[in-house]
């Protein structure tokens, strides 16, 4: 065990002792539990995220025989996975919330209170987040196993009565309303902007209109299928969340994935990430007006469209993971011939850089524009290249390697301005690096199986994780008998860095609002699931 | 008696019969009182000053004398004649207005007391443009400041209204101090008749002259809202009940002007140009103030009132170019910058009317007047809307309204002075030109919000919501007005030679419509009078247009140049109209023949990003859309932030965001609170002087001898 | 910002010359399956592996239903009897009903379409690949496609996604906004199917439960010259293709 986490647990031991209960999470080697009442749920997940500074994965709550809540806290290099576990009896609904003093299981505890009926005591914003108060019947909490997800509900007409919160009090305030139609070809997102004119004073993104019910519909289902459902989250980061679902049924099933499918899955995830931020940097360009330039990354991003689909026959690669594997195997000379196309892209793309660089009215339009502080990031949970443009620079690669990561040398690049301009660097230079590693995966592939043999599948439940293109993906998985999903997780990047969104837009003018939006990079769908 | 005594006397009868009768008659009958008398006493203001101003009808009368002080006179002149046209033309439809509006007061405060106030203010505006000595004339401007201070102060519950009310009378009084001492100065040889000081003035010396031009255009400048002694102006309007304050800026401001015009274009005319830049540059800076003001203004009666104080700014400005004009022998110029500043004059009384009764109208129904929280008027009460539009299409000097016409031959008098001598004289010109030209600019941005944000789209609160269409009593008199807006902005070339006969007292030589309005037109005019080339150009013009049809005159203002330079500057708004006309005609027939072939028009809701509902809470508001001149002229307005609060729960859940700006207007941080804190200062000096002590006391009483016996032995 | 300039110029013309000639470049398209004439017993085994019931039983093999098909190669890896696959891309398909006199374009429309994208509930592929028809590649406005945001300039209502109940709403708004003449392009299994999201308590299963559909582009994704052949389908400066392919009649083309 690495001295990290034996400090952790020793600490806990010492601290909560008698109060919290520790054991190891079945079949995990590097997760630990902590057990304990709901009244000190709130203080041991402080403690944890606020004291020895772990990050706030996600809130899994499951309906087993009683309710059980997990929090599940990640922390550095070695030290592990630690899960605050609380349970509440069958017809209990009320526990308290954590949420003032973690902001960032904010979004978490709505979601459930949402979708689960659960009411989180002290939490001051619950209601109107998942299902619409204007449009879901009141009461209805879908993600309980008594409602049945297959049957289509009645529509509800939209609520007449209903008001968007406002808070801002100031004489000529007034809302204005984007969305959720509100642009060429964007994924449906209402914002209420409120403002006096010019300065846009509180953001409050209203979202989950491409709420899919994927946690819901995937319940039943058999494994295979819930796979297919985890490459259609967010087709531009498909196979990360394909990899994290498989994961997490070859953890449950304890199936070894070959060395070859290890390494091919590192390429194409990388592959994955270099696509993605390409299409951040053409949105970039393109919120800031600067055509030329967006058409070049958006011919960078066809290019590796394309290159997807020749390599794996998928333009977003779907249907090439597959639990213990991959579907296909990938040859050696298709791969260096990959690798090869793609560190072309890479030089046209320090080209653009260069270029971008000296574009002083570019610049202008990023620099000092949308700025998260180190200490806001951490403290809202942001994850992926946006919290590590602001400084916080943890990268589940790193923190808790998967899939053979450990054994790649790369660094983690972070930046600290935290501004617009910050984010644009890190697309660009995660890029560079995940060409790097293409290549050095690349060049050795080593030999082998791309796929484990048949699967065969055990109940139980398990994490997968992976850091997709836009940050730390976790997806807990509940088998029940014969492969079917019991439950089933899903905690996305884009619902993280949604919920630290307005820090970025707020108090700047309107027109550096779609900007900021871009530099975000965030996915609706994601986030919606 | 002659007949035009006999129109006054039947005036201030009138008059006199509305403050005696309401005492007598049941309260409730007291509106129509003020309606009909009011009317007909307007009506016959109108007759009486027509005369003088169409056709020069004279009138003199010779009340009493005063032993030792003057003899009080009465004389009507086509100047006075001009002011009490005016007056008129606001107080026939503001009667009828205030006769409507009074209603909402029934019950509340004393409709008598209105009534009585109303008619001896009637009376007093009536006079004064009149009287032609000091004595009755400041007699009378007196009474016009405590009437008006006590009609202001008419709902007198308001503690707001009591601070307005009170601001004004002491700068009113300050004011009337200021023209006492011009008409001391003036009455340098003992007579305080105005002919016998306009006969006197030459004699003045050049401090003289200044002191009696500082005197009055300050003293008069605070009745007709001029910086720096306007302060009192927006409180005081905003404060004023609906069925005033029309008349508040229709004719009292008029006056204002009018004691400006009289004493230092009339009886001690300017013959340097240095009072005349003052004029200029007060007016100019005024201008942009006022609209920078009236542009953020949420509330639309204040905006209205600080607008007023824009457009006094303009009428200033020009009145200050012809003032220059006239010290560097430039007549024709002269008359063409008077005949603007007249017309502004004119223009601003009637559309300014017309906005106060939409306003008064608006407020009456929906019980608000703040801009954020009206909206989708128009469904309610379109007639209103209509009319605030011509007000405002007006007031934005857009053709084919009034405003242009004025604002147009304001800022081309200006330009004429690129032919002026002195360079300093021209940068003055061009910098006021520039602020005058950004005044007219701010002007649309500020009357777009108005009514966009007060008629158009969603009605922002339930009294907004629930508005009905306004009274007759209302929208006959805008309507009146209105009709007026749209004459006046199409007929200049009938207008200009009346303003024309006004303009002689001030400036004997000049004749605008000698320059505006070519006698060519008249018929009777040999054309060979005329330089070839500028026949030939009128021809290319095609100014003959209309000739026939309107006969005697033409409908082109045009500048008439020298040889050189025969056409210096054309304009027709009436071809514009019917040009304008023929578009929008030409647009319906096309959109209708297109449709018709077609298929029918189909009407879809607003479409709002497919929300499930548009709330009005989600439409700008007048605050945010004038915002961003908010923020460009942030070094004017310096706000200063009263609050910024965030309240949270936890660290991060925002409860609320308050914020609260604070605004000290420009006049009050510069100018008003350094005297305020001078005159504490100097009075905690008097104050520390009392102590008690009775030698210090006996030692001031030494040193005041002492002082004064020095004083008598030098001075003899 | 002369470089930016110079360096679109360099660039050069990157544009494929579809729809006047066939765009043959590779990874345009994933692909789809083919129908296939097969023993009973492989036919089963096929159809059961299918996750999105495209495959049908036929009495002589495997028929497709392209409007269901996600692309989860499913029957043709991992199995000993692998379907046929085909990478064409024409592969939208007119709806037989949408030919109401209202809804048809006029010449006026030939080259001048302006198209409203809604997302009612997708995964981003089909509105990523919608959005690639702006890039150099594809570029449609040289055929004039142009892009809205505002259904008061649309024509053609694009609709990608499963219809989610929370985006009923908005889309019919976003329909009944536009003015007449006006189309619907239905984009994707999910927006003819509801694709892998099928039906359930938060989607409809396809956008026709609520608007009626003119042209259906099948796929998941459809690539962007599918979508842009459905544009063309659309206006009708393309001839529909068919969504159901049926061993009957593939007889001598499909290759097993």
């Amino acid at each position: 065990m690495p001295a990290e986490r034996k400090q952790v647990l020793d600490e806990v031991a010492a601290r909560w002792n008698g109060r919290v209960q520790l054991s190891p999470e079945d079949g995990s080697e590097s997760a630990y539990r902590l057990e304990c009442e709901p009244a000190e749920l709130s203080e041991v997940c402080n403690w944890l995220f606020s004291d020895l500074h772990y990050s706030f994965g996600g809130l899994v709550v499951e309906q087993l025989t009683r309710w059980e809540l997990r929090y599940v806290f990640y922390g550095g290099p070695g030290a592990g996975w630690l899960h605050v576990l609380t349970h509440l009896a069958p017809s209990d609904y009320r526990v308290p919330s954590v949420s003032r003093l973690v902001h960032a299981a904010d979004w978490h505890e709505r979601e459930v209170e949402d979708l689960f009926g659960l009411v989180f005591e002290g939490h001051p914003r619950l209601g109107d987040f998942v299902l619409h108060d204007d449009a879901w019947h009141e009461g209805v909490a879908p993600m309980r196993k008594s409602f049945d997800g297959r049957q289509p509900v009645t529509h509800r007409a939209p609520d007449q009565n209903w008001k968007p919160r406002q808070i801002v009090e100031e004489a000529g305030a007034f809302l204005m309303p984007i969305g959720p139609i509100y642009a060429t070809a964007t994924g449906p997102v209402h914002f209420q902007l409120e403002t006096v004119g010019e300065d846009v004073i509180r953001v409050q993104p209203r979202l989950f209109y491409a709420y899919r019910g994927l946690e819901k519909i995937a319940e039943g289902r058999r494994a295979e299928d819930v796979l297919l459902i985890a490459e259609r989250i967010s087709a531009t980061s498909a196979f990360a969340h394909s990899l994290a679902v498989c994961q997490a049924v070859e953890r449950i099933c304890h199936m070894e994935v070959p060395p070859r499918a290890r390494a091919l899955r590192i390429f194409v995830a990388e592959f994955e990430r270099l696509r993605h931020h390409v299409a951040a940097i053409e949105g970039i360009c393109e919120s800031t007006g600067l055509a030329v330039a967006a058409a070049q990354a958006s011919i960078l991003e066809e290019d590796l469209l394309r290159l997807s689909c020749v390599l794996t026959g998928h333009r977003y690669l779907f249907g090439l993971g597959t639990f213990g594997g991959l579907t296909i195997n990938l040859d050696d000379s298709a791969c260096n011939r990959a690798a090869a196309q793609v560190r072309e892209v890479a030089e046209k793309l320090s080209r653009l850089e260069r270029m971008l660089s000296i574009s002083s009215s570019f610049l202008d339009r990023l620099e000092e524009v949308g700025h998260v502080s180190a200490g806001e990031a951490g403290d809202f949970g942001l994850v992926g290249p946006i919290a590590r443009a602001s400084g916080v620079s943890r990268d589940m690669r790193k923190a808790q390697p998967y899939s053979g990561y450990d054994q790649i040398e790369f660094e983690v690049p972070h930046e600290s301005e935290g501004d617009g301009y910050a984010r644009l660097r890190m697309f660009f230079r995660e890029a560079a690096q995940s060409v790097r590693i293409i290549s050095t995966v690349g060049q050795a592939v080593p030999g082998g199986q791309v796929r484990a043999p048949e699967v065969s599948f055990r109940p139980g439940a398990a994490l997968g994780w992976v850091e997709a293109p836009r940050g730390a993906a976790l997806h807990w998985i509940r088998l029940g008998e014969d492969g079917v999903v019991d439950r089933y997780r899903i905690i996305t990047p884009s619902f993280a860095n949604w919920h630290g969104f307005r820090l970025a837009a707020e108090n700047f003018a309107f027109q550096d609002f779609p900007i900021i939006l871009a530099t975000f990079a965030l996915s609706v769908h994601e986030n919606d699931r | 008696m002659t007949s035009m005594g006999l129109l006054l006397v039947i005036i201030v009868a009138l008059c006199g019969a509305g403050v005696v009768l309401p005492l007598a008659i049941e309260e409730r009958r007291t509106p129509a009182i003020v309606g009909w008398f009011g009317a007909c006493a307007a009506g016959v203001l109108l007759c009486f000053s027509g005369a003088s101003l169409f056709a020069g009808a004279p009138f003199h009368a010779t009340l009493w004398t005063i032993p030792s002080l003057a003899t009080l006179t009465l004389s009507l002149d086509r100047l006075s004649a001009l002011f009490l046209f005016i007056s008129g033309l606001v107080l026939l439809p503001g009667s009828i207005f205030a006769a409507g509006n009074l209603h909402r007061y029934m019950g509340r405060y004393s409709l008598r007391a209105f009534s009585v106030l109303y008619f001896a203010l009637y009376a007093t505006l009536v006079l004064i443009p009149l009287s032609a000595d000091a004595v009755s004339f400041l007699m009378l401007w007196e009474s016009m400041s405590i009437l008006i201070y006590l009609l202001v102060n008419y709902e007198d519950e308001m503690e707001e209204h009591l601070r307005a009310g009170y601001l004004m009378l002491a700068v009113g009084e300050a004011g009337t101090l200021l023209i006492a001492l011009a008409f001391i100065v003036l009455a340098n040889n003992g007579s305080l008749e105005f002919v016998a000081m306009e006969a006197g003035g030459g004699a003045l010396g050049e401090y003289a002259r200044w002191a009696v031009f500082l005197l009055a255009f300050f003293g008069f400048g605070v009745k007709a809202g001029l910086i720096p002694v306007n302060f009192w102006l927006p409180q005081a309007y905003a404060a004023a009940p609906d069925a005033f304050v029309p008349v508040l800026a229709g004719a009292t401001l008029n006056l204002g002007l009018y004691g400006i015009v009289r004493v230092n274009g009339d009886l001690l005319p300017v013959a340097a140009i240095g009072p005349g830049l003052v004029a200029l540059i007060v007016g100019s800076v005024t201008a942009l103030l006022g609209i920078l003001y009236a542009t953020t203004q949420s509330d639309l009666k204040t905006m209205l009132a600080h607008s007023s104080i824009e457009n006094a700014g303009i009428i200033t400005a020009a009145l200050g170019a012809g003032f220059i004009f006239v010290a560097l022998a430039h007549p024709s110029l002269a008359a063409i910058a008077f005949a603007a500043a007249f017309y502004h004059m004119v223009n601003h009384s009637i559309y300014k009317a017309l906005l106060f009764f939409a306003t008064g109208a608006v407020d009456s129904n929906t019980g608000t007047r703040n801009i954020d929280r009206l909206g989708g008027l128009i469904k309610a009460m379109p007639l209103t809307a209509l009319f605030f539009l011509v007000g405002a299409l007006s007031i934005a000097a857009l053709p084919p309204f009034n405003g242009f016409v004025s604002e147009w031959l304001t800022l081309q008098a200006m330009l004429q002075s690129a032919g002026l001598a002195s360079t300093g004289v021209k940068i003055v010109f061009a910098l006021c030109g520039a602020i005058l030209a950004l005044t007219a600019a701010l002007a649309v941005t500020c009357f777009v919000k108005a009514f966009a944000m007060s008629f158009l789209g969603m009605p922002r609160s339930d009294s907004a919501a629930q508005a009905r269409s306004a009274r007759a009593s209302a929208t006959i008199p805008m309507a009146f007005l209105a009709v007026l807006c749209f004459i006046l902005g199409v007929t200049p070339t009938y207008v200009i030679p009346v303003l024309d006969g006004a303009i002689a007292p001030i400036a004997e030589q000049a004749r605008a419509a000698d320059a505006l309005v070519p006698p060519f037109f008249a018929g009777n005019v040999h054309h060979g009078e005329l330089p070839a080339s500028f026949v030939a150009d009128f021809h290319a013009l095609g100014a003959q247009v209309g000739q026939s049809v309107m006969p005697g005159r033409g409908l082109i203002v045009m500048h008439r140049g020298g040889a050189a330079n025969p056409v210096v500057f054309a304009m027709s708004t009436t071809y514009m109209a019917v040009v304008l006309a023929l578009m929008l005609l030409a647009t319906y027939v096309v959109f209708r023949l297109i449709v018709a072939r077609s298929r029918a028009v189909e009407r879809r809701a607003v479409w709002d990003g497919g929300i499930r509902r548009l709330l009005p809470e989600m439409t700008y508001t007048g605050t945010g859309f004038s915002n961003p001149v908010r923020v460009i002229f942030e070094a004017v307005f310096r706000p200063t932030t009263v609050e910024d609060t965030r309240e949270t729960v936890g660290k991060h859940f925002r409860a609320a965001i308050r914020r609260t700006h604070g605004e000290n207007h420009v006049l009050d941080r510069l100018v008003l609170n350094p005297i305020a804190d001078a005159a504490l200062w100097v009075s905690n000096g008097f104050a520390r002087m009392h102590h008690g002590f009775l030698n210090a006391y006996v030692l001031y009483g030494l040193i005041a001898l002492i002082v004064a016996l020095l004083i008598a032995r030098f001075s003899s | 910002m002369s470089q930016w300039v110079i360096k679109g110029l360099r660039t050069g013309v990157k544009s494929t010359r579809y729809p006047r000639a066939e765009e043959t470049a590779a990874g345009i398209s994933p692909g789809l399956p083919t129908a296939a004439t097969l023993p009973l017993e492989v036919a089963q085994s096929l159809v059961a592996r299918c996750p999105a019931d495209a495959l049908e039983l036929a009495p002589a093999g495997v028929d497709v239903n392209l409007r269901r098909c996600i692309h989860c190669f499913r029957c043709v890896r991992g199995t000993n009897s692998p379907l046929g696959w085909e990478h064409s891309y024409e592969w939208a398909t007119a709806v037989s009903g949408g030919n109401d006199q209202k809804r048809q374009f006029g010449p006026a429309f030939d080259r001048s379409v302006h198209i409203l994208v809604v997302d009612t509930g997708d995964c981003g592929a089909c509105l990523n690949e919608v959005r690639q028809l702006n890039n150099p590649y594809y570029n449609m406005h040289r055929l004039g496609f142009f892009l809205t945001p505002t259904p008061r300039h649309a024509d053609v209502l694009l609709v990608v996604g499963a219809l989610t109940d929370h985006m009923r709403v908005p889309l019919r708004k976003a329909y009944d906004a536009m003015p007449s003449p006006k189309r619907v392009v239905a984009v994707g299994a999910c927006a003819l199917s509801g694709g892998i999201f099928g039906r359930s308590f938060m989607c409809a299963g396809g956008v026709a439960e609520l608007l009626p559909v003119d042209v259906e582009v099948p796929g998941d994704p459809p690539p962007p010259l599918a979508i842009l052949h459905g544009l063309l389908v659309a206006v009708g400066r393309k001839p529909p293709a068919r969504l159901h392919r049926a061993v009957s009649d593939s007889v001598g083309n499909a290759s097993g």
